[in-house]
C-alpha cells in the first residue's frame, strides 16, 4: 500500500528521475580496459603515425584508449609498459585503439658529436634566383645511434567513468605563478595566452592553466593576481622545466633570424587603429569561399631594423598578378625553435631600415562573417606569438603541489570504505535512537542518492574531484542527515496534535532552511580568498546543500510522511 | 511600539493564520518535581550552570593567549601557513619520527623540522616531513631526499612521493585571507540570524554560541599540539555551519511553538540536536580513523571538537541565556 502511493508521489519522481540523469552522466563503465592516451610527445613515432593529443575538454570515457598493440592486448597500464619494453628499434608497431588502427615505426635516438677532423662537402646556395653549389670545408660529425626512442605516448588507466579526479586523486604537478610587478587585467590575458600558447607547442593536453586572484585589498587581502597550471601526470621536475624554458621567439628570413621576440620588437599594436581587417583590401570571394585579409603594424628597435634591412636587400621580387608583390623570401616566424606561421614581405620593405612594419594574413570561411571571425583569430594568435618572446613580467614561482599517483589512488579506495562504514554507523546510531528500522532506510537512501546526484553533478560540468570536494561532499552528506532528523523529529514527536503532518514538514523546513542560508553564506568568502586553491570545497558544498534542500529533502519529507501513515 | 508587543506580534506571524490557536495549551507556570535529579538541575539552576560554559570559554582564552605569549601566535602554525616545503613518503615501514628528526636536524641547522606518521586504523601508511626551506632552493630539498632516501632506504623517484611548497609571503597571505574569509563568514552568519529570527537578543546568544564554540575548539587544538593549515581554518568554516544548526533548530522550537513550558520545547528540541551531533561525532569518528589523508583529518578533528564543545555551548549556554530572556519578559 505504502509502495504504491510512494510511487504516485512527484517529489520522490524528481529525485528518481535526477538520479538517472546523474547516473547518465557519470557514465561508469564496469570493464574498462585498456590504457588512456593522455599525451603524444611531438615529433615522436606516435605522432608521425597520426596519433592525436585528447582535447581536454572531452569527457573522460570518451577518451582513445589503446586496446591492443601488435596484436597482444593491453588490459592495462602494466601491460602497455610490458609490451613497450619489447619493442624493437626499426621495428613495424601497430597499435589498435578504440577509434582506429595506426602503424608506426620506431625510431633511433642518436647524438651527434663533432669529430676532430675536417672534410669537404657539397654545400648548395641559392642568390640571385641562380643556385650554387660550392664545396666547402667543415668540421666532420658522426651520427650514433644510442638507442631507441620512446614511441611518444603516456598512457593512464582507462577511465572508469566520467568523473575527473583532480590532482590529490590522480597525482600530478600544480604550480602558482605569481608576476614580479603588479600586472593589469590586459597583460594578464597575454601571459595566460601565452603559457596556453607555450605548452600547446610542447604537446601537452591535460593542462589547466588559468588565473585567479586573491582577495581585493579592502577586503584584507592582497588583491593580488596568481597564474595556475596544472599537468595531471607530470612530476614536478617536467612542469619546472617547462616553466623556466623562457619563450623564444624568433623571426627569420631565408634562415637568417632578423629580429627576437623580447627587446627587439617594442610594440604590438592591438587597438583598432592599427589592427583589424585591413581597410585597403578587405574580404573577397573566390569558388564560393570568403577570404580576409588582416594587418595590424609592429615596432622594432633601430638594430633590427637594420638587420631586417640587410637579410632583405639582395632578395628578388617574385612577380605576381595582384598589385601586391612579395619577397622572393618570406618572413618565418619560430616559437621555442618551431615555425608556426610564415608572412610574406611587401617589395616596399626591400632593404629598408623600417621600424614600423605591417604585418598581415588571412582568414577564410563560407560566409563573410566566418571569413572576418577567422582572420581575427588568426591575427589574435599571431599578435600573442609576438608578444609571447617578451611576457610582460618575469613570473615567480611561489607554491608547487607535486601528487604522487600512488598516494591517489590508494586514498579514493580508502574512502570509498571509510564512506560506507560512516554511512553504516549514522544508520545504526539512527535505529538504536528511534528504535524503528523503517527510519533508518529512507536516511539511508537519501544520503546515497546526495552522493550520486553531487557526483552527476560533477560529472556533468567536469569539475575536478580532490581532496577539497571530498571534504565538501562529507559536509552536505552531514548536513544532510541533520537536516532529516529535524523532519523525522518534527513529524514523529509532534505531541502537536493540533498541527496537521503537512504543517509539522512545513515547520521542519523553516528550520532547515536557516541552516541552509547559514552554510551558504558561511561558504562564499571561500571562493574568492587563497588565489581560489579552496573553491572546490564551496563550490562543492553550496551545489551539495542545494540539492539537499531543493530535490531530496521533499521528497524525504514526503517518504516519511507516507511511511507514517500507516 | 514597545519591544514586548513587537515581539508578541512576532509571534504570531509565525504561527499558521489558517489553523485555530491549539487550544488551552498555554502552560501555567507552576513547580514541577523532577524524578531525574540532573533534570532538577538543569530546570531549576538554569542562570548556575551559565557559569560551566563560560568558564570553559575563559579557559579557553587563557589557553590561547598562554600560546600567544610563548609562541607570538594564536595557534601552531602548518608548513603551509610559514611557508616551507612538506613532503609526504607513503610506506608501511615502520618509522620513528623522532629517531629521524634527529638524524635531519644536524644537516639542516638552520631550518625547522617537523616528522608526523600517517595511519589508517592504526596501521602506519606514511611518514610527513615538513621543514622550512624555500620551495625554489632545489640543492638543499635534494639534500634533503637523498639524506631521506638513504635513511628510509627507498627508491625516493620522482612521483613516488608528494611533494608541496610554498613561498612564506604566500603563505602569510593565504594565512590572512582564510582569517578574513573565516571572519566574513561569520558576520554573514550573523546576520543571516538576525535576518530570520529579528530579536537581538536570542540572535545575539546564538551568535556567542558559535563564537565560543571556535575559541574552545582553538584551544584544545592548540593543548593537543596539533599545527593549523589553511585547510584547519576552512574547518573553522565547517564548524560554523555545523553548530549553528543545533541553536537555530533550540531558537526556532522555544520561540515559535506554543504546546507544553519551555523546559519542556528545550527537551524536545534537545533530542533532536543530540540526535544530529551524535550521528555527526560517530561518522566523524569513523572517517577519522580510516581516512588516509592528512588534510581531511585535520579537517575532521578540528569539526570533531567542534561538535563537543557545541554540546555544552548550545543546550547550557544559549538555552540557559534563551530561557532566562524568556522569563524576564514574561513570555
Amino acid at each position: 500500500m505504502a509502495f504504491k502511493n510512494i510511487l504516485k508521489n512527484v517529489r520522490i519522481w524528481i529525485v528518481i528521475i535526477a538520479l538517472i540523469f546523474a547516473v547518465v552522466a557519470i557514465h561508469p563503465v564496469l570493464d574498462s580496459k585498456g590504457a588512456a592516451i593522455r599525451n603524444v610527445i611531438k615529433d615522436s613515432a606516435a605522432e608521425k603515425a597520426g596519433i592525436e593529443s585528447p582535447d581536454p575538454n572531452t569527457a573522460p570515457t570518451k577518451r582513445e584508449v589503446i586496446t591492443s598493440i601488435n596484436n597482444q592486448l593491453v588490459n592495462n597500464i602494466q601491460d602497455y609498459e610490458d609490451i613497450i619494453k619489447t619493442l624493437q628499434l626499426n621495428q613495424t608497431v601497430r597499435i589498435n585503439t578504440n577509434k582506429g588502427q595506426y602503424v608506426l615505426r620506431t625510431l633511433p635516438l642518436t647524438e651527434s658529436i663533432v669529430l676532430n677532423e675536417t672534410e669537404w662537402i657539397n654545400k648548395t646556395f641559392t642568390e640571385d634566383n641562380q643556385t650554387y653549389t660550392h664545396l666547402v670545408l667543415q668540421n666532420k660529425t658522426e651520427t650514433k645511434i644510442i638507442g631507441m626512442q620512446d614511441i611518444g605516448l603516456k598512457v593512464y588507466e582507462a577511465p572508469t567513468s566520467n568523473l575527473r579526479k583532480g590532482l590529490d586523486l590522480q597525482g600530478g604537478t600544480r604550480v602558482l605563478l605569481q608576476p614580479e610587478n603588479e600586472t593589469s587585467a590586459e597583460d594578464m590575458e597575454i601571459i595566460l595566452e601565452n603559457m596556453k600558447q607555450r605548452l600547446n607547442v610542447f604537446g601537452l593536453s591535460d593542462v589547466i592553466v588559468k588565473s585567479a586572484s586573491d582577495l581585493p585589498v579592502y577586503l584584507g587581502g592582497t588583491g593580488m593576481d596568481f597564474i595556475i597550471v596544472e599537468i595531471a601526470g607530470a612530476n614536478e621536475e617536467e612542469v619546472k622545466d617547462l616553466l623556466s624554458q623562457q619563450g623564444k621567439f624568433e623571426a627569420k628570413i631565408a634562415n637568417k633570424t632578423v629580429f627576437k621576440g623580447g627587446n627587439d620588437i617594442t610594440y604590438v599594436c592591438r587597438s583598432s587603429d592599427c589592427s583589424g581587417i585591413d581597410p585597403t583590401t578587405g574580404c573577397g570571394q573566390n569558388n564560393g569561399e570568403w577570404f580576409c585579409s588582416f594587418r595590424f603594424s609592429i615596432s622594432l628597435n633601430p638594430e633590427a631594423a637594420k638587420k631586417q634591412a640587410e637579410a632583405t636587400k639582395d632578395l628578388d621580387i617574385v612577380p605576381s598578378e595582384t598589385e601586391m608583390r612579395y619577397l622572393s623570401e618570406k618572413l618565418q616566424l619560430f616559437l621555442d625553435d618551431e615555425m608556426v606561421d610564415e608572412l610574406n614581405i611587401a617589395e616596399g620593405l626591400k632593404g629598408q631600415a623600417v621600424t614600423e612594419i605591417e604585418i598581415s594574413g588571412s582568414g577564410a570561411g563560407i560566409t563573410q562573417q566566418a571569413a572576418v571571425l577567422d582572420s581575427l583569430d588568426n591575427m589574435k594568435r599571431l599578435q600573442t606569438i609576438l608578444i609571447t618572446g617578451s611576457l610582460p613580467v618575469k613570473l615567480n614561482i611561489v607554491k608547487t603541489d607535486s601528487i604522487s599517483p600512488t598516494l591517489g589512488k590508494e586514498f579514493i579506495k580508502n574512502s570509498v570504505f571509510f564512506a560506507v562504514l560512516a554511512m553504516i554507523g549514522v544508520a545504526l546510531v539512527i535505529v538504536i535512537i528511534y528504535r524503528k528500522l523503517v527510519i533508518a532506510i529512507p536516511i539511508l537512501i537519501t544520503m546515497i542518492s546526495e552522493i550520486v546526484l553531487l557526483l552527476g553533478t560533477a560529472s556533468l560540468i567536469g569539475w575536478n574531484l580532490d581532496l577539497a570536494a571530498i571534504a565538501g561532499i562529507i559536509i552536505s552528506v552531514g548536513t544532510g542527515v541533520d537536516d532529516q532528523i529535524v523532519i523525522t523529529d518534527e513529524t514523529l514527536r509532534g505531541e502537536q496534535k493540533a498541527y496537521s503532518l503537512k504543517e509539522r514538514i512545513k515547520r521542519a523546513f523553516f528550520i532547515i532552511m536557516a541552516a541552509y542560508f547559514v552554510t551558504v553564506v558561511a561558504m562564499l568568502p571561500l571562493w574568492f580568498a587563497g588565489a581560489g586553491l579552496l573553491k572546490g570545497f564551496a563550490l562543492t558544498t553550496i551545489i551539495g546543500v542545494s540539492i539537499g534542500v531543493f530535490i531530496t529533502r521533499p521528497a524525504f519529507a514526503s517518504l516519511i510522511e507516507l511511511l507514517l501513515k500507516e | 511600539m514597545s519591544k514586548k508587543s513587537r515581539f508578541k506580534r512576532w509571534l504570531r506571524r509565525q504561527e499558521t493564520p489558517e489553523e485555530a490557536e491549539p487550544a488551552e495549551t498555554k502552560p501555567e507556570i507552576h513547580e514541577i518535581k523532577h524524578k531525574n535529579p540532573l533534570m532538577e538541575i538543569y530546570d531549576k539552576h538554569y542562570k548556575k550552570l551559565l557559569i560551566i560554559p563560560f568558564s570553559i570559554l575563559i579557559i579557553a582564552f587563557i589557553i590561547i593567549g598562554m600560546q600567544y605569549f610563548q609562541t607570538g601566535d594564536f595557534f601552531n602554525k602548518a608548513i603551509d601557513i610559514k611557508g616551507g616545503i612538506s613532503i609526504t613518503i607513503p610506506t608501511e615501514k615502520i618509522v620513528n619520527a623522532d629517531e629521524l628528526q634527529n638524524i635531519l636536524s644536524p644537516n639542516f641547522k638552520k631550518n625547522e623540522i617537523d616528522i608526523r606518521t600517517l595511519s589508517v586504523a592504526g596501521r602506519q601508511t606514511g611518514i610527513i616531513v615538513d621543514i622550512d626551506i624555500d620551495l625554489n632552493d632545489e640543492a638543499n630539498i635534494e639534500k634533503l631526499i637523498s639524506l631521506l632516501r638513504k635513511e628510509l632506504d627507498l627508491t625516493l623517484q620522482q612521483g613516488e612521493y608528494t611533494i608541496t611548497g610554498i613561498g612564506s609571503s604566500l603563505g602569510k597571505s593565504f594565512f590572512r585571507e582564510t582569517l578574513v574569509a573565516v571572519l566574513i563568514s561569520f558576520l554573514a552568519m550573523s546576520l543571516v540570524v538576525f535576518l530570520y529570527f529579528r530579536i537581538p537578543i536570542p540572535c545575539l546568544a546564538i551568535v556567542l554560541c558559535s563564537f565560543s564554540n571556535i575559541v574552545i575548539t582553538l584551544a584544545v587544538v592548540n593543548l593537543i599540539g596539533m599545527r593549523i593549515s589553511t585547510a584547519g581554518i576552512a574547518a573553522f568554516l565547517m564548524l560554523i555551519g555545523y553548530s549553528v544548526d543545533t541553536d537555530i533548530l533550540l531558537t526556532t522550537i522555544v520561540l515559535k511553538r506554543k504546546e507544553g513550558t519551555i523546559l519542556e520545547r528545550t527537551i524536545r528540541a534537545m533530542k533532536t540536536g543530540m540526535t544530529m551531533t551524535i550521528t555527526t561525532i560517530i561518522a566523524l569518528s569513523i572517517a577519522l580513523i580510516f581516512t588516509q589523508s592528512d588534510i581531511l583529518k585535520q579537517i575532521m578533528t578540528v569539526v570533531l571538537i567542534g561538535c563537543f564543545a557545541d554540546i555544552v555551548n548550545t543546550w547550557i549556554q544559549n538555552t540557559g541565556l534563551l530561557r532566562w530572556y524568556l522569563e524576564k519578559h514574561g513570555i
